[in-house]
């Protein structure tokens, strides 16, 4: 690898250890701020609720907290719930890799249904086209939740696929199972990415197709198919890529309410048991793999653009 | 390529539908009778954080289930005839003293892992529950007046526990405690470590009880797979030995709508709260007349949602709104809301207008001789001109003697039907003149609001753990710490709650029931005159299952079926 490209991923990567600390520090704090803690609830006795505060080091200021906290998370210790009484690094160990799995699913389905899409919509100008274009737009003003109820509703009523949930192994073969149950939320979540991606590429592929370049092409006479993918497509490719990374992050976003609605035991429904609770450490942990998960995602996005696009090795 | 692929995929869908169809239940479960085997699932929207009820984190409703499917304790209160029934003892007696009871326990009882069941495990229970060190979540609720029962074995098979004073309800405070199993938990509490020794990052196998079933599988955020226990000492009136389930899922479905979906489509058998919404009637209803779930009318609900007025002096001592402190103002919100309207616009009918804190559901404890106010906006606006608060202005809103209209806040529980009540309180109070600003909160949020008493009002409900009132002085009595309007109080602040305190001393202290229900009926007589909490409507439960749920025994508290789990079985 070439110097400037290795400063560039050192650089993008202390940036995303920098990110990670940054959203798990406001997390916590905003968990602090919020009304209430990890006792307050009219199930338990406050003189209880007081000496267990007390007895777990909660009734200290939250500096002081924050420091034992941070102190530790340096060493990887992420602390211990306060819900569960299990360490944070073996709950969120326990759901991250359902999200990943979830949010691989539904990046995979939205690249190979969007990017398509989108340059069949951006090369030509057909009412399917058009119909198409409109379906995205539709999608993308339909939040996840709502998706995620009408598909949920979808499976209840016909019987195609389980209403949510998750039983991974517990019913015949891991993978076929874990298929069946995956499919309803990675749909959820893929559909307004896949809108996203068919909006974004589709307009790329319009502004590449007045580039000079693939207008020289077209006067040489070259096919439309080898306009539209060899030279048309690969310029916008760049536009795409770019945002590819922010998409990243609306996956992870969006998965939270799609799990929660789904049943899907990711890091979602965790995170959001945690915020009901007011768990403060459980709730920095999660939102600490949450955000490593979206710096491994921007980063993967900017190899693939430093790959596609050698110029911004020079600007690093 | 393509085509063949489609056409097998389409006639695997086909399939599908069709298997769907043919494995959906022909027969009414009603009509088989119970039989060993088979399994059943249920949902639940939250899973256990301990599975050691005697935790301080032990108090949820998730390790409550837990422990009711997996732990067994000495005397149960039957949540259907509100009976205490012998259950790991097998008889008692009170001692002419009426504080000293005497009790046998059931011989050749066993643990799940075979250990033998005797009375040190009851010894050590009751040691666990009043330990400080273990700060736990029940030890108020096992003590009577403050002070605990003191427990003392004659031999394997017999206890006396003494009770410090003569308290009514006596052995039902029983229907609370797990017999957890010493010969698994001492040495962890020896040791300071029992928060550690069942949490579920341990092994199952170290979890050992007296319940029906035992924990097989726990996969975080999935389903926890429960097991007939062969060691249960429970057998039906047939000599079948119980549990009559093989296995119980409990699979983790945390919101509310997918759990409803989940019902309909049969791929749960039945709610861990059983509870119909009202928006789910309908959907459920149309199931039901084709044959595919069941529904069953249990009874009104038993903890009422209610409008408490924040009557600490450190509140009224800030004079924001000084007449909220006037029994008249809350006579007048009571007369000036239409109940029915409540009824029909949020819970579609399926409720009842009420007027107290014990509902028409609670048989043994209702009084119908409560003072009742249905709609009456003439005596509503009387009462308010009573309490200083006229149209002042003329611009249709009630003021205070300085001109200052009468506004307050009600917190309450967003996304909750409290919220939708919360609403309608809010138009209807806006007809008295009144400006109600609604506040929606999640519960641990109220909480908070609550305990630092920063509120005006807070719409919200509170699940009592037992009818008996006597079982719940945290909110009867002025001093408890869940006296909703004015907690904790050092000596009773009002006249009227003085009264009710030495009521509730006759209730929890007179052996005699109908002595006792005489003085609980002037409890809610005052609570009926003085409103510092208003109740407005209870549920109609009605609980929905699929028809192969058999044998149900539908109570109307939560967990409505699951509570005798080891009676429900599988229709074949």
């Amino acid at each position: 690898m070439r110097r400037g490209l290795l400063r560039y991923f050192v650089r993008r990567t202390a940036f995303a250890a920098l990110l990670v600390l940054v959203v798990s520090s406001a997390a916590m704090l905003l968990a602090d701020l919020a009304p209430g803690d990890a006792f307050s609830g009219f199930d338990l006795d406050p003189a209880v609720a007081a000496a267990e505060r007390h007895r777990l080091g909660f009734d200290r200021p939250f500096v002081a907290q924050y420091g034992s906290w941070l102190g530790r998370a340096m060493r990887f210790d992420l602390g211990e719930s306060v819900k569960y009484r299990r360490p944070v690094v073996e709950l969120v160990a326990e759901r991250s890799s359902k999200t990943a799995l979830l949010g691989a699913t539904a990046l995979i389905l939205a690249t190979v249904v969007g990017i398509p899409a989108g340059i069949f919509t951006g090369s030509r100008r057909t009412l399917l086209t058009r119909a198409t274009s409109a379906a995205s737009l539709v999608i993308l003003s339909v939040p996840s939740l709502v998706t995620s109820f009408g598909l949920l509703l979808l499976a209840s009523r016909t019987g195609w696929l389980p209403v949510g949930g998750f039983s991974g192994g517990a019913d015949g073969s891991f993978w076929l199972t874990t298929g069946r149950y995956l499919v309803l939320p990675a749909i959820a979540l893929a559909l307004p990415i896949a809108a996203t991606l068919e909006r974004l590429q589709s307009q790329a592929l319009n502004d590449a197709l007045a580039d000079p370049s693939v207008r020289a092409a077209v006067a040489r006479g070259c096919s439309e198919r080898r306009i539209v993918w060899r030279h048309a497509f690969r310029l916008s490719l760049t536009t795409v890529l770019a945002i590819y990374g922010v998409i990243v992050g609306t996956v992870l976003s969006g998965s939270f309410a799609v799990e929660i609605v789904t049943s899907w035991p990711g890091l979602g429904a965790l995170m959001f048991e945690a915020l009901v609770a007011r768990d403060l450490f459980l709730v920095a942990g999660c939102a600490a793999v949450g955000a490593m998960l979206l710096a491994g995602g921007i980063l993967l996005s900017d190899i693939a653009l430093a790959v596609a696009d050698p110029r911004l090795e020079e600007l690093a | 390529m393509i085509k063949p692929l489609l056409t097998v995929c389409l006639a695997s869908l086909v399939l599908s539908i069709g298997c769907r169809s043919a494995d959906a239940p022909a027969t009414p479960a009603s009509s088989s009778a119970p039989a060993s085997g088979g399994d059943l699932v249920a949902s639940v929207r939250s899973e256990p954080a301990t599975y050691n009820r005697l935790l301080p984190n032990g108090q949820s409703a998730a390790t409550e289930l837990f422990t009711l499917l997996t732990q067994s304790r000495l005397a149960r209160v039957n949540r259907v005839t509100d009976e205490l029934e012998a259950w790991l003892a097998e008889a008692w007696t009170l001692g002419a003293d009426g504080l000293t009871y005497t009790m046998t326990l059931r011989p050749d009882v066993k643990f799940s892992d075979g250990h033998p069941f005797t009375t040190d495990d009851v010894l050590f229970s009751f040691r666990v529950v009043y330990d400080p060190g273990v700060n736990s979540s029940l030890a108020d609720a096992m003590k009577v007046n403050g002070a605990p029962i003191e427990v003392t074995a004659r031999d394997a098979r017999t206890l006396t526990l003494r009770f410090p004073e003569v308290f009514a309800p006596g052995l039902r405070m029983l229907d609370n405690l797990p017999i957890l199993p010493k010969h698994r938990l001492e040495a962890a509490f020896a040791k300071g470590e029992l928060a550690k020794a069942w949490s579920p990052s341990r092994p199952l196998s170290e979890i050992a009880g007296l319940g029906p079933f035992v924990l097989a599988e726990h996969v975080a955020g999935q389903r926890l797979v429960f097991t007939r226990n062969p060691h249960y000492f429970r057998r039906d009136a047939k000599g079948i030995q119980l549990p009559y389930l093989d296995r119980l899922t409990l699979a983790v479905t945390p919101d509310q709508n997918t759990e409803a979906l989940r019902l309909e489509a049969a791929e749960v058998d039945l709610m861990m709260n059983a509870d119909v919404r009202p928006q789910d009637h309908a959907a459920f209803k149309r199931l039901a007349d084709q044959g595919k779930l069941r529904m069953m009318d249990v009874s009104v609900a038993l903890d009422p949602d209610f409008l408490s007025f924040n009557l600490r002096p450190a509140r009224a001592a800030q004079r924001r709104a000084p007449w909220m402190n006037l029994r008249e103002f809350r006579q007048a919100i009571s007369c000036g809301v239409d109940r029915q309207a409540i009824v029909n616009a949020v819970y579609l009918g399926a409720a009842v207008p009420i007027y107290g804190p014990i509902t028409p559901g609670n048989k043994r404890w209702y009084s119908a001789d409560a003072p009742s106010c249905p709609i009456d906006r003439d005596k509503a606006r009387a009462l308010l001109a009573g309490a200083g608060l006229t149209d002042r202005n003329g611009d249709g809103l009630v003021d205070d003697a300085s001109g200052k209209p009468a506004r307050f806040s009600i917190i309450t529980h967003a996304g909750h039907l409290r919220e939708r009540v919360s609403s309608v309180l809010q138009e209807q109070l806006r007809q008295l003149g009144i400006q109600v600003d609604v506040v929606a909160l999640d519960p641990g949020g109220i909480a908070q609001r609550w305990q630092a008493g920063d509120y005006d009002a807070i719409y919200f409900g509170l699940q009592a753990s037992a009818t008996d009132p006597s079982l719940s002085p945290e909110f009867w009595y002025s001093a408890g710490s869940f006296h909703f309007w004015n907690p904790s109080q050092k000596s009773p602040a009002t006249p009227w709650e003085q009264r009710i305190d030495e009521l509730m001393r006759e209730v929890a202290t007179t052996p005699d029931l109908p002595q006792r229900q005489r003085a609980f009926a002037e409890v809610q007589k005052i609570l009926g005159e003085e409103l510092p909490s208003i109740y407005f409507v209870a549920a109609r439960v009605s609980i929905a299952t699929t028809a192969r749920v058999l044998n149900p025994t539908p109570a109307p508290q939560i967990p409505q079926l699951l509570w005798s789990a080891d009676t429900l079985a599988r229709a074949r």
